[in-house]
């Protein structure tokens, strides 16, 4: 009587605990039932790469394409190397302070002029290394074809005539003038020479060789132009087409005396160190701020935007 | 083969010139390298007078190939049209879609070239005026089905274009839908009998 009974006992046990987790059920030691729990393998969702990929990875994907006919032609790592222009300007004029503030009909004025006019020895041999190999060169006419030859260059650069900018700069200055002017309008007029241009210094470097020689001539200029420019979609970026400046530059002119194709230049610009600020240009613009540490406030009220150095520095 | 050669050469001769208005009937339909959407920043517009209205700036910039659906990326780029770049950029933030993230990077990347190459003054006032999603290059692969069946399946790429415009954003104006009844019962009162008496 009592196994048949307990047959049934454990048959209902089981109907009614079904909904029960398995540990319950076996914890009745009323009943102890046989424990019978299927346990699976733990599903593997993470699949080893090994099992997944085909191909071994240690392919040498250049052999194979050897293999298979592919011809890579071979590189050359060649850098260019200019010859027709010096890199910098050589041993570059200092221009005294206080240049051009003065008037030539004072005294001081006068003073300068002839202080300018007796230049150092190394200018002077400069200018007859220069004689050697040009003859036809002289002091007066040449700051006169360095001005034309200025007016020149900036007149192509408002058109943008590539061939003729080549032919009137050299290889180092171009990219200067013309970097990030491609898809702005300039419009830039000479308008007069407050002064006459005059030959301040020069340099006769010669690269690598002995006998390589190029010359670069500073010529100072003082003048009165207008330049506005306007970027892409035609709105006034800087200057202005009416108002004029007075412009007081050093500009440095260069030829490979050597090579009797060689034609004189404009290789670049010197700003002096006491030059005055330009106008600002007629965007607002975000200066980045000083680096705060975690806690720390800016203090707007204390704060002195910091201003460049005043170095002299080539253009 | 020189009768063919002759009968050829007759034909070609035969043939007419299309003159230019002929010409213009001729799709000539842009091959797939072509980046037209970029060649748009090129152009160039002539200095403007004094009294011109400023022309606003316009930016245009894409992402080629991304990983995502067209039609996916096309709900995002509806999202976006004729929101100011500061709200673009919030919603696409906290939006749960992949393509968001991806969008949220060509846009920012699209501010900073408009402050930095296109003259653009402040980086806020710029609202995005067109934005659009392409398909891009697909890959097929086969996607085996059961019975020796198969379909060609297709790994999907597209590409995303936006175009961001200086000032502020248009306002759409809202019509109520009163406003609207009272227009078709007014185009209604408005039909005519032509050639009456």
């Amino acid at each position: 009587m009592a196994a048949p009974m307990r047959r049934t006992l454990v048959a209902l046990h089981r109907a009614t605990c079904s909904s029960l987790k398995n540990a319950e059920a076996s914890l009745d030691l009323r009943h102890p039932v046989p424990l019978y729990v299927p346990v699976r393998t733990k599903k593997r969702y993470f699949v080893p790469p090994a099992a997944g990929l085909k191909r071994k990875q240690q392919e040498d994907p250049e052999a194979a394409a050897r293999a298979a006919g592919l011809v890579f032609r071979q590189q050359y790592f060649e850098r260019p190397i200019n010859i027709s222009c010096t890199a910098g300007i050589f041993d570059p004029y200092v221009p005294p302070e206080g240049d051009a503030r003065l008037s030539s009909l004072s005294k001081e004025g006068l003073k300068q002029r002839t202080e300018q006019l007796r230049q150092s020895a190394a200018s002077q041999l400069a200018i007859r290394k220069i004689k050697e190999h040009d003859p036809q060169f002289t002091s007066r006419g040449f700051a006169e074809r360095a001005r034309e030859i200025f007016i020149e260059a900036h007149g192509a650069l408002t058109r943008f005539d590539k061939e003729k900018l080549h032919s009137l700069v050299t290889e180092r200055g171009y990219p200067e003038m013309t970097r990030g002017n491609r898809y702005k309008t300039i419009s830039w007029r000479f308008i007069e020479s407050l002064e006459p241009p005059k030959v301040v210094h020069a340099r006769c470097p010669d690269m690598v060789t002995k006998g390589n020689l190029y010359g670069q001539v500073t010529v100072r200029m003082h003048s009165k132009q207008i330049l506005a420019i306007y970027d892409r979609f035609g709105r006034l970026m800087l200057g202005s087409e009416e108002q004029p400046k007075d412009v007081l530059e050093y500009l440095v002119v260069e030829r490979h005396l050597v090579n009797p194709y060689g034609r004189w230049r404009l290789h670049g610009k010197i700003v002096p160190s006491w030059a005055p600020a330009k106008d600002p240009i007629i965007k607002t613009v975000m200066i980045p701020g000083p680096e705060l540490k975690p806690g720390q406030e800016f203090e707007a009220l204390n704060y002195e935007v910091p201003k460049p150095k005043a170095v002299q520095w080539n253009k | 083969m020189a009768f063919i050669r002759n009968v050829s050469g007759v034909l070609h001769s035969r043939l007419p010139v299309l003159g230019p208005q002929q010409l213009s009937c001729l799709h000539t339909s842009t091959s797939l390298e072509s980046k037209t959407w970029e060649r748009r920043n090129l152009k160039m517009y002539p200095p403007q007078q004094l009294d011109d209205v400023r022309r606003p700036a316009e930016v245009h910039h894409s992402r080629r190939q991304i990983k995502y659906s067209k039609d996916k990326m096309w709900y995002l780029a509806k999202m976006i049209r004729g929101m100011s770049i500061d709200e673009a950029i919030a919603q696409l933030e906290f939006n749960d879609k992949k393509g968001a993230k991806i969008m949220k990077e060509v846009l920012e990347e699209a501010q900073e070239m408009a402050v930095k190459n296109h003259n653009v003054e402040y980086k806020s006032n710029l609202y995005v005026a067109e934005s659009y999603s392409g398909k891009g290059k697909y890959l097929k692969r086969i996607r085996y089905h059961g019975k020796g069946m198969f379909g060609i399946m297709d790994r999907v790429n597209c590409h995303y274009f936006v175009k961001l415009v200086e000032g502020s954003p248009p306002k759409t104006e809202e019509k109520t839908s009163f406003d609207q009844a009272k227009e078709y019962v007014q185009n209604l009162k408005n039909r005519t009998i032509i050639h009456s008496l």
